[in-house]
């Protein structure tokens, strides 16, 4: 009975994949002209998401664009994310892929920058001067074999975030070395309260601790770690590697510091907990910052550090956000480049507009300094080149699953080792690289 | 010639009015046949959802559910639940309806409550119930710390061992007012003539439900029961919603992980894989269970 389900759900999917893949393939039409840049030329522009009200994409910047380079419009279409990769996956196919697109950095869903470059689709933006201030992470997260082609739009964090007065209350500042993060959490814990609350029964916040260390303690020694995964290089059972990294944060369980309860907690449950001081920390992304600095059952002021490194060099996971990259075939590539450059200057009327829709925390130029001062450290970090994008961007789907139910069998006791978890996830990579 | 004739003097049923099923034909094939057989078909191969530029693979995808665990973890979860369900929800059902069909003031008000879990959506009631379970204040842990317990220690859902039959409790719960309801209907077709007679050959109060009112409605005990296995080998909503499949893998079932490795690990091939398994299973579990039950039904 079961597959009728299934089965239903994959023929509604294949029907909605054929209908966006025709529908949307108007907007090339108008392509037309040729490429001198007094002539009147529609730029096309594909993107994911859903449009709101005086939409930065859909409104907002067709508009702004139009004003600096009254010859250009540039149309613009927004689909749903699921829409949009089959949208997209068609387009290239046909060779009527929209000149802008949205891609993501490394390996990151099916609209990769990796993935479509490496197929040739992506044009090589390396020489745009604004890629200096987008920062070396953005750039490195948006490369293939040495080339960068795509833009990042933000950045999205990972941090420790903490209970500033029970600190002080404890005599404790932010730690800037592992062992001075384990002594935090053994004073709190002597002093009876709970240093850290995670709602572990969703699995996915595991992943908001293990890449904070993953930063600090694989990519320094190893930048490519993730692209020789992917070759038979690297594996996850390499001493040194994921093993140190699980073992570091299962630590932290292992002696109480996080609380005991955290497989049966949700998600929402742990920010609360922490909202009504419950617990001095919790491991969360930049993205939950309003739900964390919601006032609770007391008030107190909130931290946000990035966990610590054990030689004391500390490096923030902050991920770049999906950003424009530009189809290989464009009839328009000066064009196109001209318009990325005002867009990313930092300082134009579109810049000012994309960073005011404060959907993205910028790290640089016109609203850098508006953003939640929270996130200054990691800011500071990102522009000095000390980031690291998130782990499982640079994994095929599925992978942090693995490593989720793993290492939650492990902390519930099921006598799994960190050397299970570090084959299991080897395991699950390779079965999904075969596919 | 003369056949014809006839049929077309049939008022019932002339021949072509089998062209006025042809509407729902298509439908039923296009959307429910053919993707049925597609599936039989992705499960060979290594398609991932989107791309359609796949190979075939053969019994690959089968081979990688057996050996990675997932398909013996998958069928062992949902049968404990189906297990579970189809035991409790039956037993408590009847029991329910048995003490609702009395003469009791105010009956229609506790058939009401009873029945009132069933009309909200499993997202809303997975949702309160993982505030019920949530350890150190959720509802349960509060209780028993009204009785001096610690109530931080009652973690059913993160409890690996627990955690699945912590949310069958919430099916059970969900669900037991429409297995009553059936069995009331059930209870109300037997004539009060049969009850009497009963009374009069000397039956007290359990001799009436264990000889004359079980057997009357063995019928609705079958659909019952059907109805429950297959709501319990279908079960997804729960795993989805209060665990994730979690603690590790504990609470994943069959459709959980048909579900996680089609959209999730976007490899619909090996989903596919696991759903014509569950497929066999299915059938086998309710055309064994239908013949087993009908010859048991009593007829009067």
């Amino acid at each position: 009975m079961k597959k009728k389900l299934l089965a239903t759900l994959l023929a509604a999917t294949t029907l909605v994949a054929a209908t966006t893949g025709c529908g949307s393939n108007t907007g090339d039409t108008s392509k037309t002209g040729g490429t001198s840049s007094d002539e009147d030329i529609t730029i096309t522009m594909m993107v994911s998401g859903v449009a709101s009200e005086n939409d930065f994409e859909t409104e907002q910047l067709p508009e702004l664009i139009h004003e600096k380079f009254p010859n250009v419009t540039l149309e613009v279409t927004k689909l749903p994310d699921d829409q949009y990769y089959t949208a997209l996956k068609t387009k290239l196919a046909s060779g009527e892929c929209p000149d802008i697109i949205l891609v993501q950095p490394k390996y990151a869903g099916s609209n990769s920058v990796i993935e479509l470059a490496k197929a040739g689709y992506l044009m090589d933006l390396s020489d745009l001067s604004c890629l200096e201030k987008t920062g070396d992470a953005a750039n490195e997260a948006f490369s293939y074999d040495g080339k960068v082609y795509g833009i990042a739009q933000g950045v999205s964090i990972l941090g420790t975030y903490y209970n500033k007065n029970v600190f002080e209350e404890n005599g404790l500042s932010v730690p800037t070395t592992w062992d001075e993060f384990l002594n935090c959490c053994e004073v709190l814990k002597n002093a009876g309260i709970q240093p850290i609350v995670m709602g572990d029964k969703d699995a996915y916040v595991m992943q908001f601790g293990l890449y904070q260390i993953a930063a600090n303690e694989i990519y320094p020694n190893d930048a490519t770690y993730d692209d020789k995964l992917r070759t038979g290089e690297t594996k996850f059972t390499d001493e040194g590697t994921w093993d140190k990294v699980l073992e570091m944060y299962g630590e932290l369980y292992e002696k109480g510091y996080v609380i005991d309860s955290s497989l049966g907690l949700g998600a929402a449950q742990g920010i609360q907990m922490f909202v009504d001081g419950e617990a001095a920390m919790t491991f969360d992304g930049s993205f939950n910052a309003a739900a964390l600095c919601e006032e609770g059952a007391v008030s107190f002021e909130r931290g946000y550090f990035p966990l610590p490194a054990t030689n004391g060099d500390t490096y923030a996971s902050m991920a770049p956000g999906a950003g424009p990259a530009v189809y290989a075939e464009t009839k328009y590539p000066d064009q196109v480049k001209e318009i990325l450059e005002y867009w990313f200057d930092g300082e134009s009327p579109v810049y000012q507009a994309y960073a005011d829709t404060g959907r993205f925390i910028v790290t640089y130029g016109y609203g850098a300094d508006k953003n939640d001062p929270l996130f200054d450290s990691f800011l500071d970090l990102y522009n000095e080149g000390k980031a690291w994008y998130w782990c499982n961007q640079a994994w095929p789907a599925g992978t942090e699953n693995e490593m989720e139910a793993l290492f939650g069998s492990m902390i519930g006791g099921q006598g799994t080792t960190v050397d299970d978890i570090t084959s299991g996830m080897q395991t699950m990579l390779e079965s999904l690289l075969e596919e | 010639m003369k056949k014809s004739k006839v049929r077309e003097k049939s008022l019932v049923m002339p021949t072509r009015m089998y062209w006025f099923a042809v509407p729902a034909l298509i439908l039923f094939v296009v959307f429910w046949v053919y993707p049925v057989f597609q599936m039989f078909y992705y499960s060979i191969t290594n398609f991932n959802g989107v791309n359609y530029d796949y190979d075939f693979v053969g019994v690959r995808n089968f081979q990688s559910i057996v050996k990675d665990g997932s398909l013996v973890n998958g069928i062992k979860n949902t049968f404990i639940y189906t297990i579970i369900i189809v035991v409790i929800s039956n037993v408590v059902g009847l029991a329910l309806a048995l003490l609702l069909n009395l003469k009791l003031k105010g009956k229609s008000i506790f058939r009401t409550l009873v029945y009132l879990p069933a009309l909200f959506s499993p997202i809303v009631v997975g949702f309160i119930w993982s505030y019920v379970y949530m350890p150190g204040s959720g509802m349960l842990s509060s209780i028993i710390e009204l009785f001096g317990m610690d109530g931080t220690k009652l973690n059913l859902l993160g409890d690996f061992g627990k955690a699945l039959y912590a949310i069958t409790a919430v099916d059970i719960w969900k669900n037991v007012g429409t297995t009553m309801i059936i069995y009331l209907a059930g209870l109300q077709t037997i004539d009060d003539s049969l009850l009497e007679a009963g009374k009069i050959d000397g039956c007290n109060e359990w001799k009436l439900i264990t000889k004359v009112k079980l057997p009357l409605i063995s019928a609705t005990i079958t659909i019952n029961v059907v109805l429950n296995v297959i709501a319990g080998l279908k079960a997804f909503d729960y795993s989805f919603i209060m665990t994730n499949g979690g603690p590790g893998k504990s609470t994943q079932t069959l459709m959980y992980i048909i579900f996680n490795t089609a959209f999730n690990k976007q490899m619909m091939g090996k989903a596919s894989a696991l759903s014509v398994v569950s497929f066999i299973i299915i059938i086998a579990i309710t055309i064994l269970m239908l013949r087993f039950m009908n010859k048991r039904e009593v007829e009067f």
